[in-house]
């Protein structure tokens, strides 16, 4: 390590070798700088991805793995719990665009003119620096069936449901989600309130002397204005929907039934509990195709800002 | 009326973790199987002890702070000499350079496991902590990436020239110059990482699995199989006590976090 920088020293102070244009020993001296990164990312991270995509061509068990083309594939289509899969993902995609993403522009909007909103704002924060594990942990302390849910159902007087919250479709999708936006909100209220600070002080004061108050200044002018922000906040959910994993292994392990599955979850349970590897590889190149082109639809728009 | 709506918001907000606390510090021999609403006594000590022992919590804890440690580090270091090389450098097509790196990070974790999983058996690196370090780090190199080369950027371009005029090198250029005008967003890419993969159970389920490899969700996982045998008191102080540092770092980093995603918009 040492050697090499005293030597690429030397090199780069002869006048010879300066920032010629075209100049190959000029070009070559970057490679150390780009080697690192290129290596970690292209051997654990893309030679990994190509082989699942080969992976999902075949019928690999782990122990046998024979090319059958998109046998995989038309399995998928008629699986019925594949079907269930894919829908379970997108209620989650349009839950936490939503929820999150709703809850944390009026937090943000709201609290950035409240007396005390910075402590307020504090309530919502603090659960975005937990992990989905111990998330997983306290919300399954709230939904079991002899859970903190049921106790304040029954105390309110209304008739909780015998088996909790997690035992039927959707309402465990539905509660699982809610977890999410409990914990995901966070990074949503942090956002829109870095996007709240660009706005100029004149915009907001010139639509009050024009009259408008309360929800027209919030809907005409102060979320047109937080528009760049809004794409970076629902581009990172739908990126972060997609990916759940912990919380719906530890409340549910995708059950009962598979009925509370996303695709995450089911290309584990297929590769990792099943062995049937192949099978997994198709689920987790759809869910890449699914994340990819969610994602390029997103950083388009952003690129095209500018 | 507005403010009467968030504040019950914010209450909402805060019942699991009042729940969490009150139950993570009712001794054992006080919770009779029903989630309690106030506190009935005050044993957090015995019950954290308990979580630490339990499914070598602890030592999952170190190891985790060995792996994010490390693995940050490496990604930090490695993304920002890349971002030095694609922004200030003379490279061919650094678009297709900056591709090639942040594709990482638009792929979703699954497409990565099992050809991981099952070229880290037949190479020994399963159950390791080189293993462990190696794909954290590749992981985490992507956004860090991200987030150095929006920095860099901001850098006027006259200050390399300059200094390469005065005879400076590639190497001196960036360890004298750049690193230390991006310490900031080295930083806050490193508290980024650090978190992340404190907070990561798919690949510390995927790919170890003895407890004194393991890293700290992935024994918490297992800790919360045992909810009704282990009590919900002990299972709800391991979840505190996993939780703790990721919330002292974020909340001491707060304003930070704020300022480099506002530098970085």
């Amino acid at each position: 390590m040492t050697g090499s920088v005293t030597t690429a020293r030397r090199a780069g102070a002869t006048p010879s070798a300066g920032r010629r244009a075209g100049s190959y020993v000029e070009r070559a001296r970057s490679i150390p700088f780009l080697i690192p990164a290129v290596a970690l990312v292209g051997i654990m991270l893309l030679v990994p991805f190509v082989a699942t995509v080969y992976q999902s061509l075949t019928n690999d068990d782990g122990f046998n793995a024979e090319f059958i083309g998109f046998d995989n594939y038309v399995r998928l289509v008629q699986d019925p719990m594949f079907g269930r899969s894919v829908l379970n993902t997108v209620m989650w995609t349009v839950g936490t665009l939503i929820l999150p993403v709703g809850i944390g522009l009026v937090i943000a909007v709201f609290t950035s003119q409240m007396k005390g909103g910075r402590w307020l704002r504090l309530a919502f924060l603090l659960p975005y620096a937990l992990s989905g594990t111990a998330t997983a942990v306290i919300w399954g302390f709230i939904l079991r069936s002899n859970g903190a849910l049921n106790q304040a159902f029954t105390f309110f007087g209304a008739i909780a449901p015998a088996s909790g919250w997690l035992l039927e479709w959707p309402t465990n999708t539905i509660v699982m989600i809610v977890a999410n936006t409990w914990q995901a909100t966070g990074v949503a209220v942090i956002l829109f309130l870095v996007g709240l600070q660009a706005i100029p002080t004149e915009t907001v004061e010139a639509g009050t002397l024009d009259g408008a108050s309360g929800m027209r200044l919030f809907w005409n002018i102060i979320v047109p204005q937080l528009k760049p922000v809004t794409v970076v906040v629902i581009g990172m959910s739908i990126a972060n929907s997609l990916r759940v994993f912990d919380t719906i292994w530890l409340l549910t392990k995708g059950g009962p039934g598979g009925s509370s599955e996303t695709l995450a979850v089911t290309m584990y349970r297929e590769t990792f509990i099943i062995s049937d590897y192949g099978y997994g590889a198709a689920v987790a190149v759809v869910l890449t195709i699914i994340v990819v082109g969610a994602s390029w639809t997103y950083l388009r728009q952003q690129l095209k800002k500018g | 009326m507005r403010n009467t709506f968030l504040i019950v918001l914010g209450v909402l907000w805060l019942i699991p973790v009042y729940l969490l606390i009150v139950n993570a510090i009712t001794p054992l021999s006080e919770y009779h199987g029903e989630p309690l609403w106030l506190p009935v006594g005050f044993d957090l000590w015995s019950n954290l002890v308990s979580a630490w022992n339990q499914s070598s919590l602890g030592l999952g804890m170190l190891n985790s702070f060995m792996y994010a440690t490390a693995s940050a580090l490496v990604a930090v270091l490695a993304a920002g000499l890349a971002g030095f090389a694609v922004v200030a450098m003379p490279v061919r097509r650094p678009s297709l350079w900056f591709w090639l790196i942040y594709l990482g990070t638009l792929l979703p974790l699954q497409i990565f496991l099992a050809p991981l999983f099952q070229a880290y058996v037949n190479t020994s690196l399963y159950d390791t902590s080189l293993g462990m370090i190696l794909i954290y780090g590749a992981i985490c190199v992507p956004f860090a990436f991200f987030i150095v080369r929006n920095y860099l950027t901001t850098i006027p371009p006259e200050i390399a020239e300059a200094a390469k005029l005065d005879g400076a090198g590639w190497w001196r250029l960036f360890f004298q110059i750049h690193l230390p005008l991006i310490r900031s967003a080295l930083f806050a890419a490193f508290i980024f990482q650090f978190t992340w993969v404190w907070n990561d159970l798919l690949f510390g389920i995927t790919l170890t699995t003895s407890p004194d490899r393991r890293p700290v969700m992935a024994a918490m996982a297992e800790i919360s199989g045992g909810f009704v045998s282990l009590g919900p008191p002990v299972v709800l102080a391991g979840a505190l006590l996993v939780s703790l540092p990721t919330v002292i770092l974020f909340l001491s980093c707060q304003r930070f976090f704020v300022s480099s995603l506002k530098a970085s918009a």
